[in-house]
Order: structure tokens, then sequence, then C-alpha cells
């Protein structure tokens, strides 16, 4: 039934209205107010598994940057493939969709850049609070930093504008309690759907300026910044197997009460 | 001398290496930053040679299956067959986009890593029907809420009544907030009681007594 | 009193005095007094309570059911002829939580040395590994049971979550442990290493202190520790007085941050002096 509740509402189109929470309307606006040009940093702190969910959230996020022209810096703490998953996603905007909307690329080393992985988070995290270059000499490929023209001038957090936040595990803390207590860099982020909730006491108490939950975060982050993609259209699906969950929660507990309440 | 490394030097080490974090964190002197980050760098290093470890392990554990024709064999040398050559065509070819290593990413490893994130769903329907059971009047109420959520994260709540999605903002942000914030509070108290055992040296389990 | 919060104004409200004496270039961060002070005191309160607990004071600690589950859990496996899995989380030895779970790791393995158990342990790091095997095996030197200890006990099966969980659920289906044990950090793949448990018929204890997770280990598993109890197991599992000392100092500081909470919350509500509570409480 799960299969087919996913299946069917994805073939033959499910479209709903999309309501736009305040944490996703909030981060979509901080980072509309971001002077046009900065640089910020943007992670792909997730695995492979969780693509379906938080890489409609990466796309949003480049497409909202590089419509305000902000140079990405991008890294990765995920040692699976993280860093393979940037460049795919970033190659693929800016050879396909960079050129549909502005005619032409986004350049590697000019409008971004892919640091790629170094291991242990929270030394990296740390690390990156006094000098960039000592965690990342040289990017994903092994270039020098000194090299690229986006990197100029570019060290700390100081530096950088925004820290946007992709990730579908527990990494998300580290960053606010060391990137922004420690160092002040205003943080957003995009989680999972079952690790949102644990982050709504970092946006009440304004260590992280918004939040995309999930898919339905994406598709409303989506929706804000004008690009309708996989997030929306998984929506229909999302939608029927929430409603087949909740009828099995009815069933069971309709069997548990018929049956006198044995376990 | 023995007991010395194995036992006191490796508390030497978690007691300096604690000390150092901590003084960096209330002290600007730049000598002091600079040295923490020196020796973030060395831990970054060393995290590193790590991952060798792990490779000896499950190479020499799945080789002698292999050459004794264990339990499972062919699945352990497919495992074996499958490291070297990811293994070796990462190290001398590179990981970049359009080599080999990257290929077996992006249509070997994400398709099925995925897959297994996808079967959730259908653990979620099997434990949702097994164990949501209004037991109890706490379970019930969990249960009102749970439908009430699950409802109000899909554009279909908002249809069925249209301040579902206001009324599941409020649950996420208040009660579900309440608890959150209590369990993280305790967890954070216990995880620094523990870290200021292990860095005094109280606290010697993780290394075996 | 009055004199004391005025010596404290210049700090709390001037953030920008810390950067004085040496320009940038302080040797304490003054922004950063009162977390200082709140460390102190904390440290204070546990290293009080480690000395009354060494001088003999009986502390008092709740009973917590899945910790005294581990003996019965144990048991049952040894009744069963079936092994025991424990897994001490799906993170980095330097995450507090998997040293929570081997610590916890050490007593499972001096049970299973003792009732001559088989044990398995799947992690999920090297390094992780590394300090299971010596955990393990000094448990089982201890319980004079060496000769059953061997390196394959503890297994490094996977480096990442989902590859993980297909191994260890594969284990479960394929030798059906009697009785699985989880403690530590675990995130999305907490629910398929629990239901699938749960299907073998295993018992399951477990413990994380990942909020998110634990509605699905509650879900699936007879017995779950949430939160600090993951961290106090070690205490209650040994009984070592210095231990069980800094458990209660852990405890007394939740009672002064509760104290303060409340406090802050009335200052606030009326308005009194509540920034004042504000920037006390701001870390920098």
């Amino acid at each position: 039934m799960v299969l087919l509740a996913t299946i069917i509402p994805f073939i033959a189109g499910f479209p709903q209205p999309i309501h736009i929470s305040k944490e996703s309307r909030d981060l979509y606006d901080w980072v509309e107010n971001i002077p046009d040009g900065s640089t910020i940093l943007l992670t792909f702190d997730y695995y492979p598994s969780t693509i379906a969910e938080v890489e409609p959230m990466s796309r949003a996020a480049i497409k909202q940057c590089w419509r305000k022209n902000l140079k990405l810096i991008t890294l990765s703490t995920v040692p699976l493939g993280g860093p393979n998953i940037a460049e795919r996603v970033l190659n693929d905007m800016a050879t396909g969709w960079a050129v549909e909307e502005f005619g032409e690329e986004k350049k590697y080393g000019i409008d971004f850049i892919n640091l790629g992985y170094k291991p242990d988070y929270k030394a990296v995290i740390l690390g990156m609070g006094d000098s960039f270059r000592r965690i990342y000499p040289t990017d994903f490929a092994g270039v020098s930093l000194d090299s690229f023209p986006i990197m100029r001038d570019i060290d700390r957090y100081e530096d950088v504008e925004f820290l946007f936040i992709i990730s579908d595990n527990g990494i998300v803390d580290e960053w606010i309690t060391i990137a922004n207590r420690q160092f002040g860099i205003p943080i957003g982020s995009g989680v999972t759907a079952v690790m949102a909730p644990k982050f709504y006491s970092y946006l009440q108490s304004r260590q992280m300026v918004g939040l995309l939950g999930g898919m339905k975060g994406a598709s409303e982050y989506e929706n804000l910044v004008g690009a309708e993609g996989m997030a929306t259209l998984f929506m229909g699906p999302q939608s029927t197997v929430h409603l087949i969950i909740i009828l099995f929660i009815l069933v069971g507990n309709a069997a548990y009460f018929i049956g006198g309440r044995k376990p | 001398m023995s007991n010395f490394i194995r036992k006191q030097l490796p508390m030497l080490f978690a007691f300096f290496a604690g000390m150092v974090i901590l003084v960096a964190f209330f002290s600007g002197k730049k000598i002091i930053t600079d040295f923490r980050s020196d020796m973030q760098v060395w831990v970054s290093i060393i995290g590193g040679f790590t991952l060798l470890l792990g490779v000896a392990s499950i190479s020499s554990v799945n080789l002698q299956k292999v050459i004794t024709r264990g339990k499972d064999w062919p699945y352990k040398l497919v495992l074996l067959v499958c490291l070297a050559v990811s293994g070796g065509f990462g190290i001398f070819q590179g990981t970049e986009s359009g080599t080999v290593y990257d290929w077996l990413f992006q249509n070997m490893v994400t398709p099925m890593m995925s897959s297994m994130f996808a079967m959730l769903a259908f653990f979620i329907a099997s434990a949702a029907y097994r164990a949501f059971r209004a037991r109890t009047l706490e379970a019930t109420i969990l249960l009102i809420v749970a439908i009430i959520v699950m409802l109000g994260r899909i554009p279909l709540g908002q249809l069925l009544f249209s301040e579902l999605p206001v009324i599941t903002e409020w649950i996420m942000n208040y009660p579900n907030l309440a608890v959150q914030r209590g369990i993280i509070i305790g967890a954070a108290l216990g995880a620094a009681s523990m870290s200021i055992r292990i860095i005094l040296g109280i606290e010697r389990t993780y290394m075996g007594k | 009193m009055n004199a004391f919060i005025r010596a404290l104004l210049p700090v709390i409200f001037a953030p920008g005095l810390a950067l004085a004496g040496n320009g940038s270039d302080p040797w304490f961060r003054m922004d950063r007094l009162n977390t200082l002070i709140f460390l102190l005191v904390f440290a204070v309160m546990v290293l009080v309570y480690i000395r009354l607990a060494k001088m003999g004071r009986p502390l008092f600690l709740r009973k917590l059911a899945g910790l005294d589950a581990m003996d019965e859990a144990v048991g049952r496996a040894t009744e069963m002829g079936k092994p025991v899995l424990f897994i001490p989380g799906i993170q980095e030895v330097s995450e507090i939580q998997t040293i929570a779970g081997l610590s916890i790791l050490g007593k499972v393995a001096a049970f299973t040395a003792e009732y001559e158990t088989p044990l398995l342990v799947t992690v999920q790091y090297p390094v992780v590994m590394a300090a299971a095997q010596e955990i393990v095996k000094d448990s089982y030197t201890n319980a004079g049971k060496k000769d059953l200890y061997s390196d394959s006990m503890v297994q490094y099966v996977a480096g990442s979550q989902f590859a993980l969980a297909a191994a260890v659920n594969g284990i479960m289906t394929r030798i059906k442990p009697a009785a699985n044990i989880f403690m530590g950090a675990f995130y999305a793949e907490s629910l398929l290493l629990a239901e699938t448990g749960n299907l073998t018929g295993a018992i399951q204890i477990a413990g994380t202190a990942n909020p998110e997770q634990l509605p699905f280990f509650i879900a699936a598993c007879d017995y779950t520790l949430m939160g600090e109890e993951l961290y106090a197991a070690s205490a209650y599992l040994s009984g070592e007085p210095k231990i069980l000392g800094s458990l209660k100092g852990q405890d007394l500081m939740k009672i002064v941050i509760t104290v303060l909470m409340i406090i802050s919350i009335i200052l606030l509500l009326t308005s009194w002096k509540g920034i004042f509570i504000l920037k006390l409480l701001e870390t920098a």
C-alpha cells in the first residue's frame, strides 16, 4: 500500500497548494537581504541516502544565491561522497540552469568553489574560525586556494556573510555551537524532516535565522525562490503516504480495541 | 613502564588536550589560539590515517573468510573486489567528476543508499500499525497530536482544515520545543559531566580498565 | 548586593571592554567570564560530590529499568545459546555519546564473559573498533576468560550509516541475536535497526542522547535510555563512588539552572531588570 501510495501520485500528478511556514520565509528573506556580490558558505553535509529530501534545498539555495550574484564557498563534513555530491550539483547548476537563466555559465573559482572534505568535523569547524587555509590549503581538486579569485581576502568566518547548512545529520549542532556562538556568523539550515523538530530551539534563541524542515521545507523554499522542482513534485506522494500511515495507526488501534486491548 | 604507557600516558594526553581546548576557549592570545589550531590540524591528519586502519581490518577479516571458504565467502569476495576497484581508481585516478570513482559513487553507491533510506517508509508503516496504540491516556494524547502534526505537515492538511498548519506550527514551537529543550539540557549536562571526568582521568572505561 | 551588581555591569553590558589591555589580543576574554564562572561552579559541584562519595556518603540513584535489564538480556541470550549484539552508536570516538556507549560495552562484555555468551560488536569507525577491542579484551581478561576473547568479536562493518544498517540487519536476520543493545549516537538508521531486531524477536535495550531518534527506539525497543540516562549508565552499572558523585553534582547543576530559568521568567514577565538576566546568561 505504501508503495502504491508513493508511485500513483508521482505518475498521475497530485498538485497541492503549499503553505509557507515562518521559518522557511525567514531563511529566504535573510538570504534576500544579503548584499549582492557577497560571499557565503554553503555546506553539503548530507549523505547520498537523503538526496531526494535535501538536494532540492541545495539547488533552490544555489538559484537564490546566484540570482543575487552571491559567491559560494562550498564544503562538506561528510566523508562518503559529500564533495562529489557538491561537485555534481554545482557543475549541473553552473552549466545548465545558469546558462538558461543568465545566458552564460557560472565560473569555478570565480562564482563558486568546492573545498572538499577534511576528517574530524569538530576540528574542521573550529579550525576554520582561525583560518580557512590552515584546514583547506587547497580545493577539492588539490589546487591552492590562493589561485582562485573567489578566495581573495576570504580566510575566516568574519570574511563571509552567511553560513547556509544543508545537512541530514547532527553536524548542525556543531556549526551553531562553534561557528555561530564563538565566531558570530549567522546560520540558516535545511535538514531532514526527522531532525527539524530539534532545531526549533535554535530558531527561538535566534542562533539560527531560518530553517527548512524536510521535503515540505524544500517545497516551500522552491516556491519562495520561484523555481518549483522535485520537492514540490514529491509533495503529492508525501501527502498520500502520510494518509496511509494515519490509516495504519487507526486500523491498528481499531484492531487493538476490538481484540479486547490485547497487545 | 608498560602500565604507564597503557594507562597513565593516554590519561595525560586526554588531560593535556582537554586543557588546551578549554584554555584556548577563554583566551584571545594569538599564541594560544594558534597552538589550538595546530592541534586541530593534527587531529584532522590523524583522523585521515585511521581510515587506513578500517581498510586493513575489513580486508583482513574478509580475506581470511575467502581463503578458508567460510560462510557466505562469495559475498566477502565481492566486497574485497569492490574495495580494491573503488579504492584503486580513487587513489590513482582521483575522485573528481568524470573519474571511475565518481561514476561508481553516482551510479551505484547513491542509488543503493537512497534505497536503504527509502525502506524507512515501510518500517515506519510497520511500526505505526504495531506500536502506536492508545493504551494509556498519555499514549492517546500522543496519538492525536501525532495525527494532527502529520496532517499539518502536508498540503492536504490545509485543504481539510485551513488552520491545521498554524496549529502544527504551534505544537512544534511550544510543546515539542519544551520537551526537546528538557532532554537537550539534561543531555548537555551529562555530556559536560562526562567530559570533566574524562579530562580529570576519573572516567577511564573508554580505554578499558 | 547592589554594589555587586554594579561591579558586574561593565562586564555584562560592555563586552568591548573585554578587548582592553593588549588591543585585540587579551590573555583572558572578559566576554566569556560568565561561562567560566558557570564552568567552575559546575566543576566544583562535581568534585565536591565525588569527595563526598569517596568518604562513604550513600548517594541515591533512581532505578533505570534499561540498565537493570542488561543482566536479564545477557542471561536470556545465554539460555537461548544466541549471541548478544552491541552497537556503540555510529559516530566517531570523539563524540561523547560513543564514549558513553563504549563505557557500557565494558560492562556488557563483563556480563558476557561471566556467562560465556558470544558477543558481537559492530562499529562504523576504525578508531571505535580499536577502542572497543581494547575494552572487550580487558573485560574478558578481568573475568579470567581471556581465552574466550577474539578480535573478530568487534567488527568494522561499514563506513556509512546505511551500509552499517544493511550489514547489521543482515547479521540480525541470519544469526538472530537474542539481545540487541544500541547505546550511543544514532540517526536515521535507528528505526531500521530497532524494527528489524524487533521482528527477529530479540530483547532490545537502546539509549541515545539524540532526542529525534528516541520515538523510534521507544516504539521498537523493550527499554530505552533517554538523553542523560545514557551518560549516567557507566556510573549506574559500575557503582563507583567517584562516578556516582559526579552524577549528583550534575543533578545539582540542573537544579541551579532550573532556579535561574524560573527567576529569569519572572523577571522577564515583570520587566524588572529582565535584560540583566539575559545578558548574564548570554554566552559569547
